[in-house]
């Protein structure tokens, strides 16, 4: 495990798109959704970068039973709430890799394997990964997911790893490169532009 | 699967009809044992002890204290406010295939406050032995997993320990998932009698400990196959005269457990009167003040009978002996077990997952030191089969 860096799941399935990752982690440190991860494909020469598009907790037997019983102790729900490693599943779509030290911003030649460990992308690369905008068109071409809910999550995670002063600048050259790509569809746009701006 | 289940089907099904006859051979049984309950329940305690002196300190069988016999006992009300820990352990034993000469044992414990709504407190504690006095007894030979267990065992008790210490003063139950008479000094006692005195001694010194907190202990036994309190039955309806080795063995009760007897007996929530046992062991427990007696225990969950066992000066705490029958009684309402023992074997286990990072932790560590860490040749062909799934692309 790299030194620092908070395993958050390791690879179940997975295929060239992207990949989905299980764990048990207690509340706090559950990933959020629009963040960015990273798993480690062709034996160490590329990293994966994900983004998260989906969180599930899974039950378990513990909890089924808990659920079901006439009235869990109020000390038992806080520790299945707080406490207790949650088992969770995580959905990340492929946005590119790394190879070496430069970022590609197109499907891997490889997925992760199975198992393969799962680590938040520090805030410096996704900073890094983030500043050239060719993620947005892997993120809008993938099919039968929320997309524009995702692409907004993403652009305010890349943001958020900026300072301050140049989250603003930063947006506004995405909205342009959004506008780009969505140009055909000005309704859709539109609503991204709004949601962006909430 | 290389199990050829069809050639084991015959013997399932012989299986599934011997079950089946015995479970009907002991519900024949069971009104019989019944009325002998009742009938030791009426016998005069001193006689009943006569009949316990005569038959000698080989009898292993359940011996009366200030309870009567046949009384059952329902729950007390539970306190506002209590302070329940569990702990539970785990160990990897030594293996002279792997990479290094160790055995770990890992501690999972958890400590709630019953009437606070806050979340637990939880801990898991590993520990590492690779010292030559870790894996060597006195005579030099390895440690045995029998060994490692009563380790384990001491270090349970010393967690509940370190646990009730942080609550002097206060209610609080302390609980073990199995009987409190240390069993690796019930196996191993006369064959490596200098290593299990020391763990003894560790288990007992921690059991002290635990008293002087103030707190409650209680082992909690579920599906208990004793026979205890049967023997005693037998034994009550013997003439004091006849009372010998050949009676003694003539048990009609012989295919019965405590358990089908108390199920018949006692309502949800209702325990029975405490017992001690009869083993040499716990006359030695008993000079140290820690004798251990025991109870069944209908915990209201699917008509399950436990076997609780606590040390004699919970036993003769009625504050104490309130906080184990009431405390067990809702930490098992939803989860059949203590609701902090689940908690503490799932902090405890160690997964193979674990195994597979302790071992690459252990192989870096020995790399660095300069050795060339391997497994023998007999555990890495037992990895090429095990793993008959492939990851490649």
């Amino acid at each position: 495990m790299p030194e620092g860096r908070r395993l958050i799941g390791r690879v179940t399935r997975c295929s060239i798109r992207g990949f989905v990752g299980g764990m048990r982690l207690p509340e706090p440190d559950l990933p959020t959704f629009g963040s960015f991860c990273t798993a480690e494909a062709q034996r160490g020469q590329s990293q994966v970068i994900g983004l998260i598009y989906d969180i599930s907790v899974e039950d378990d037997e513990l909890a089924r039973q808990l659920a079901i019983a006439e009235a869990p102790s109020p000390e038992a729900r806080a520790d299945n709430q707080f406490t207790r490693p949650v088992p969770i599943e995580i959905q990340a779509l492929a946005v590119g890799y790394r190879s070496g030290d430069a970022y590609h911003y197109s499907l891997p030649p490889q997925p992760p394997l199975t198992l393969a460990d799962i680590f938040p992308l520090p805030a410096a690369e996704v900073r890094r990964f983030t500043e050239r905008l060719e993620f947005l068109a892997l993120i809008l071409s993938a099919s039968q997911l929320p997309v524009d809910d995702i692409l907004v999550a993403a652009l305010r995670t890349a943001a958020e790893s900026r300072p301050a002063a140049e989250r603003r600048s930063y947006l506004v050259r995405a909205g342009q490169e959004c506008a780009r790509l969505l140009g055909h569809d000005l309704t859709r746009l539109d609503g991204l532009v709004r949601l962006l701006t909430v | 699967m290389t199990l050829d289940l069809a050639q084991l089907l015959p013997q399932v099904s012989q299986l599934a009809t011997d079950a089946a006859d015995r479970a009907a051979d002991r519900n024949r049984r069971l009104p019989e044992a019944g009325r002998a309950l009742e009938a030791a329940a009426r016998l005069d305690p001193q006689a009943l002890l006569d009949r316990i002196g005569r038959a000698g300190t080989r009898w292993r069988g359940a011996r009366p204290t200030d309870e009567p016999v046949g009384a059952a006992y329902p729950a007390p009300p539970h306190p506002e406010r209590l302070h329940v820990m569990g702990a539970d352990g785990s160990q990897v034993l030594p293996d002279r295939h792997a990479i290094a000469s160790f055995y770990l044992i890992n501690i999972g414990s958890l400590h709630l406050i019953h009437g606070s709504g806050e979340p637990p407190q939880v801990a898991s504690r590993p520990s590492l032995h690779f010292r030559d006095e870790d894996l060597y007894d006195e005579t030099l030979l390895p440690i045995d997993a029998a060994l490692v267990a009563g380790r384990r065992d001491a270090a349970e008790m010393g967690e509940l320990a370190r646990l009730s210490d942080s609550c002097r003063g206060e209610s609080a139950l302390t609980l073990l998932d199995n009987a409190l008479l240390l069993w690796v000094a019930l196996q191993e006692r006369d064959q490596r009698r200098h290593a299990v005195d020391r763990i003894l001694q560790a288990y007992l010194t921690e059991m002290g400990h635990l008293q002087q907190s103030g707190a409650a202990l209680a082992g909690f036994v579920d599906r208990p196959g004793s026979v205890n309190a049967l023997a005693l039955v037998h034994l009550a309806g013997l003439p004091l005269d006849s009372v010998n080795p050949e009676s003694l063995q003539a048990n009609p009760f012989r295919r019965l457990l405590d358990r089908d007897l108390f199920a018949q007996r006692l309502q949800p929530g209702e325990r029975t009167a405490r017992f001690a046992s009869t083993s040499p062991l716990n006359a030695d427990f008993h000079k140290r003040g820690q004798e251990i007696q025991f109870f069944y225990l209908h915990t209201g969950y699917q008509n399950q009978i436990a076997r609780v066992e606590v040390p004699e000066w919970v036993g003769q705490d009625s504050r104490r002996l309130g906080w184990v029958h009431a405390g067990i009684l809702e930490q098992c309402r939803t989860t059949g077990i203590p609701y902090p023992l689940v908690r503490a074997h799932e902090l405890a286990v160690v997964a193979q997952a674990d195994r597979a990072a302790l071992e690459q932790l252990l192989q870096a560590a020995l790399l660095r030191a300069g050795l060339r860490p391997h497994i023998s040749q007999k555990a890495q062909t037992k990895r090429w089969t095990a793993q008959r799934r492939r990851h490649r692309l």
